[in-house]
């Protein structure tokens, strides 16, 4: 054991952590069932506004004269917090409670968007020329076009798979379908398709559950938080790729209700931050390229565009995918970022393009700008006239209320598995049987189907005829036994009289329930082709009926089909610009653009009444301190004061090694920023802030023992330089990695040189929308308070600042947890 | 003949060779058009061997026309026309091409093909082939379309022997309106239909590899009888009667759609709810700020 392990020891007996006393309240508290039914608070607080979470933490005053907290005094500070903890928490606190949306997970943290301009940063910028910053303009250019080909890329080999795998499970299913409905024994032929996709589901989901968590779902959520400025654990790995892509083309296979679309766009975030850094980690390989690149800012600008060159690929929407990375990390952004993003959507359609035209075999057509095409709809039929307009409105009205029961829906289950299925292995039997019971109601719906289709040539992939006439097909199977890609498109174009009324009701209604189900299983797939699916389907049925009311066929329902997509979409999702703009491209039809509009306008007004966007709703659920773009309203008198944390933990410029150890390793403050105050005297004296040192720093030099002493000996010392800092960037080891002796310990660390001297501040009296903006626009991690004397006050973070929300009866407060 | 009459002759005239200089005023043209009228031998009528080469047309195309209205229903276009449809592109072929006298044919191209708004020849001939092209008939023709090729004829012998058994068998119970019992006829044609039905996937198997979106289909003739016959299978003797196995199917989908249930309530009942810690924030808190929220709140 080195000695640093024995203090360390020491230092846990010494100190009883928040965490411990906690979990060992927990364990005695378990007999309770009810948390909600605690000890009402005292009757000045009962306020259900801290709901659940409040009255313990709001009866604990500070009584100390100042709140800065030197390194060496917060043995004094943590024993009198344990303290008073162990007192008051048994009888008081409900400290475990089941999982709610109101809730601000301890797992996630800030992204370091904010540049530290010390001293090392500053005479690296001072050597670099203005040649050398043009080479690095190029470096973003040549970063973005690999991004652009590498995406699309990856979306072409999605693509062929599916093509090929999907081809293979129909033809094997159809085969046999096709046996038994001569000779008896289909109920063989539905254990045959239940088990294919359960067991293809079965491999997409594990390799999901036990390898990669972060890559399920669409990832939008995941990438949404990223480009906000918070750090979701191995969101950008390549790990994470390689388990998205699999994933997806599995549970496509599978036979699940999802699509491929909504994934790509994690998929391209996570090649742009791969190819950004040069290096690969899981890889274990360095390129030694791009290093000025290694940092979040820089990291954040390529992410956005990878986002965009996914969603280019997806749809063949390039603007679409450029409108949707400004619509979801607007607050950093400028102009030639846009231009640089344009150009990574262009290429990365173009690529997909040209290298499915060579696949399909016809190489100069370019007719495959994306994954899902929708088909052109440019012929007469198709156009509209101004009396369809309020048409549209009330399907968006529709779209808007199906869209809200979709999100309640999957609200109330996706709560339900956080709460109760949350072990890998539930996970992966829950995912098989939905994907059995997928291919259960998908078999037994064409069962009962009577709506038999003329066949016309080879227009059907998987013509099912089962008890069709000779020559005839089944048509709920064209809807039901097909990747859904393939259904929205024949949807959209059949010829009307393709479908009947009956076949598309049943069929909405059934794959409005799967797809629901669906969504928020830990395997990687997207909502937007269900949602398409859903949407298309009950449109098309609307539009049938207006022909009939009407008694004309001036209403091709084709037409209708693509609105109500739009309107389900845009009820489920909520994406208002960015989505107007991929339909309008999906459908190559500028004309198209207007009643889109609408149409996703109404059902974003009609949806929020109801409860808000699927994407938001999980990134609530996950508990992730999202930053919205504005402060609540109402919230102008909270001030600064009340909205930090404090005390807070200073470092002095001049500090011993064994304190910044101590520190860092404390498991109860898993702080990752330091103030670092002038070298006081005496505690009586004033010690005003002079910077901020981050957590990865101080473990870089602790890493390289960059001690006074050690510089006074003249031991022969490479002075440290800004590179040494991005080579540990991003996964920096942690504390426990570091091996410190006790001699060691005694040394002294100089900061100034490492710190950033101009760390922002805000003055106590500051209103919480004041702080907010501040925060939000120059994406900060650490925001100090000070007082006119400019002593640390307290700090605000990102959690500070996202526990305030406006719930339905006014200003609510977060909880954090631990999760 | 006013003057749009003239201009037309000027412009025959133009095609007959040579013309006025350009670049005159339209007066000036308009004049040497009523100068040209003037003369005896018109130069705007078609030379001879041009008004047999349109007869020729007039004539193969009639032949055609009969022929495809006449073989509509039951489709047998391809089989019965094709030669027909040969002397028609022939005939288009000698009115474009240069046939002897070239310059002379040249002009005869030039006044049926392109001398007139209307260029009845060359919609004809147009409608012609996008007929043909839609039937799709140079998928059962060989390749030089001299003939109908081997599978086509092999497909056409089976359907004849198919609609003989089934005719043979019907004998003695005519087909009625009465919806009488046909097991006979299925139980002794189903060789036949059976083997007609595979030869016909197996053929549109074979066309799918061609190159061409319109390929993929196979001709009208054979599509057409395979429909008759499938018709008359399925519908009006209700032959292909499938084992309809719905309880089976009910009690696996069912047990299948029972799982989730067992499932969930399992994972209700026997799962640990997943608690979450609630973590202490440091705050400092004043009286002020609770007022304040309180405030806000009610």
């Amino acid at each position: 054991m080195t000695p640093m392990r024995a203090a360390d020891t020491e230092l846990r007996s010494a100190r009883p952590r928040m965490a411990n006393v906690a979990k060992k309240v927990s364990w005695s508290g378990r007999a309770r069932d009810e948390p909600e039914t605690e000890p009402e608070p005292e009757p000045g607080e009962a306020t259900p506004l801290l709901n659940g979470a409040g009255p313990g933490r709001r009866s604990r005053q500070f009584t100390h004269s100042s709140f800065l907290r030197i390194g060496q005094l917060s043995n004094v500070d943590l024993d009198d917090d344990a303290h008073e903890l162990e007192t008051e928490v048994p009888h008081q606190f409900p400290n475990e409670i089941p999982h709610n949306e109101k809730l601000l997970s301890l797992k996630y943290e800030s992204l370091d968007y904010d540049n530290s301009e010390n001293q090392l940063f500053l005479e690296e910028e001072r050597r670099i020329n203005h040649a050398a910053f043009q080479t690095v303009e190029i470096k973003r250019w040549v970063i973005c076009g690999m991004i652009g080909i590498l995406t699309g890329l990856v979306a072409c080999f999605i693509d062929i798979v599916v093509e090929k795998l999907a081809g293979l499970k129909y033809k094997v299913v159809k085969d046999n379908i096709d046996k038994f409905t001569e000779k008896g024994g289909l109920s063989f032929s539905l254990l045959l398709w239940a088990t294919l996709n359960s067991s293809v589901v079965m491999v997409g989901s594990i390799i999901v559950a036990f390898i990669e968590p972060v890559a399920a779902g669409s990832g939008i959520p995941q990438i949404k938080c990223y480009l906000n400025g918070v750090k979701i654990p191995h969101v950008v790995r390549l790990k994470t790729l390689m388990v998205k892509v699999c994933g997806v083309i599995l549970s496509v296979v599978g036979g699940l209700a999802v699509g491929k679309e909504g994934p790509m766009i994690h998929s391209g975030a996570v090649i742009a931050a791969g190819i950004s850094q040069g290096r690969s980690t899981s890889l274990k390989r360095d390129f030694k390229i791009f290093e000025y690149f290694r940092r979040d800012t820089e990291k954040r600008d390529f992410v956005s565009a990878g986002a965009a060159a996914g969603v280019s690929a997806a749809f063949g929407a390039p603007v679409g995918g450029v409108l949707f990375s400004l619509e979801e990390g607007a607050s950093f952004w400028n102009q030639f970022l846009t231009w640089r993003i344009f150009f990574a959507s262009m290429i990365s359609t173009f690529t997909l393009n040209s290298v499915l035209s060579v696949y399909h075999g016809n190489a100069w057509d370019l007719s495959n700008p994306g994954l899902i095409n929708f088909g052109r709809f440019d012929n007469e039929k198709m156009e509209y006239t101004i009396q369809e307009i309020p048409i549209f409105i009330v399907m968006g009205v529709v779209g808007g209320i199906l869209g809200a029961m979709f999100n309640a829906l999957n609200y109330w289950l996706t709560m339900f598995r956080i709460r109760y299925i949350h072990r890998p292995c539930l996970q992966v039997v829950e995912a098989m049987l939905v994907a059995a019971v997928t291919a259960a109601v998908g078999f037994v719906m064409i069962y009962c189907s009577r709506d038999c289709q003329p066949l016309q040539g080879n227009a059907v992939a998987y013509p099912l005829q089962l008890f069709c006439a000779d020559g005839e097909y089944n048509s709920m199977a064209t809807a039901f036994f097909n990747t859904p890609e393939k259904s929205v498109v024949s949807l959209f174009h059949d010829p009307p009289g393709t479908y009947n009324p009956m076949t598309l009701g049943m069929f909405t209604l059934m794959y409005f329930f799967l797809a629901c189900w669906t969504y928020g299983l830990t395997v990687s797939a997207g909502v937007f082709i269900p949602s398409l699916l859903i949407g298309a389907a009950w449109g098309r049925l609307f539009g049938i009926s207006l022909s009939y009311l009407t008694g004309s066929i001036w209403a091709d329902p084709g037409k209708y089909a693509l609105m109500g997509a739009a309107a389900q979409l845009g009820g489920i999702v909520r994406m208002t610009l960015s989505l107007t703009v991929i339909m309008m491209e999906a459908t190559s039809n500028v004309t198209y653009g207007f009643p889109i509009m609408l149409v996703l306008m109404t059902a974003k007004i009609v949806g929020d009444f109801f409860v808000e966007g699927l994407y938001d709703m999980h990134i609530q659920l996950q508990s992730v301190p999202f930053l919205h773009w504005e402060a609540p309203v109402t919230s102008h008198s909270l001030t600064a004061r009340e909205v930090m944390s404090t005390p807070v933990t200073c470092l002095r410029r001049k500090e011993k090694v064994g304190t910044i150890v101590d520190i860092l390793s404390d498991a109860s403050s898993n702080h990752n920023g330091f103030p670092v105050v002038e070298n006081e005297t005496d505690t009586m004296q004033v010690a005003g802030l002079r910077g901020l040192i981050l957590r990865s720093q101080l473990i870089v030099l602790l890493k390289h023992k960059v001690f006074v002493e050690r510089a006074n000996l003249s031991l022969v010392q490479r002075r440290l330089k800004l590179k040494d800092f991005r080579d540990a960037y991003p996964r920096f080891p942690p504390i426990q990695s570091i091996h410190v002796s006790q001699d060691e310990r005694e040394c002294m660390m100089d900061l100034t040189e490492f710190m950033n001297p101009s760390p922002y501040t805000v003055p106590q009296e500051a209103s919480l929308p004041r702080v907010f903006k501040l925060f939000r626009a120059l994406g900060l991690r650490h925001l100090v308070v000070v007082d006119n004397r400019n002593e640390v006050v307290g700090m605000v973070t990102r959690k500070d600042l996202a526990r305030y929300r406006l719930g339905k009866e006014g200003l609510e407060e977060l909880s954090l947890a631990q999760t | 003949m006013g003057p749009l009459g003239a201009l037309l002759c000027l412009l025959l005239g133009l095609a007959a060779g040579g013309g006025p200089p350009r670049g005159a005023g339209t007066w000036a043209l308009l004049e040497d058009a009523s100068l040209a009228l003037l003369g005896a031998a018109l130069p705007g009528d078609l030379e001879p061997e041009c008004q047999e080469l349109l007869a020729g047309f007039a004539t193969s195309c009639a032949a055609l026309s009969g022929c495809l209205v006449r073989s509509a229903r039951p489709v047998r276009l391809c089989q019965s026309c094709y030669g027909l449809f040969r002397a028609v592109t022939e005939q288009l072929d000698n009115i474009t091409r240069a046939v002897g006298n070239s310059s002379k044919s040249y002009n005869c191209a030039k006044s049926l093909l392109m001398s007139d708004r209307l260029q009845i020849v060359v919609v004809l001939s147009e409608f012609f082939n996008k007929t043909w092209e839609e039937a799709n008939c140079a998928n059962c023709l060989k390749n030089s379309s001299e003939g109908l090729s081997n599978a086509t004829i092999e497909f056409l012998d089976l359907f004849n022997k198919t609609l003989m058994c089934f005719e043979h068998n019907l004998q003695g119970q005519a087909i009625s309106l009465v919806a009488s019992n046909y097991t006979e006829v299925c139980r002794n044609c189903n060789v036949t239909y059976k083997k007609l039905n595979t030869l016909y996937t197996e053929m549109q198997r074979e066309s799918e590899h061609g190159e061409s979106e319109h390929s993929k289909h196979l001709c009208i003739d054979v599509e057409d009888a395979m429909n008759i016959t499938r018709r008359l299978w399925s519908r009006t003797f209700n032959c292909s009667v499938p084992c309809s196995d719905t309880v089976p199917v009910i009690a696996v989908s069912s047990f299948i759609l029972f799982l989730p249930v067992v499932f969930y309530l399992s994972s209700f009942l026997h799962s640990k709810q997943k608690k979450r810690i609630l973590f202490l924030p440091k705050r400092f808190q004043s009286n002020a700020s609770l007022v304040n929220i309180q405030e806000k709140y009610s």
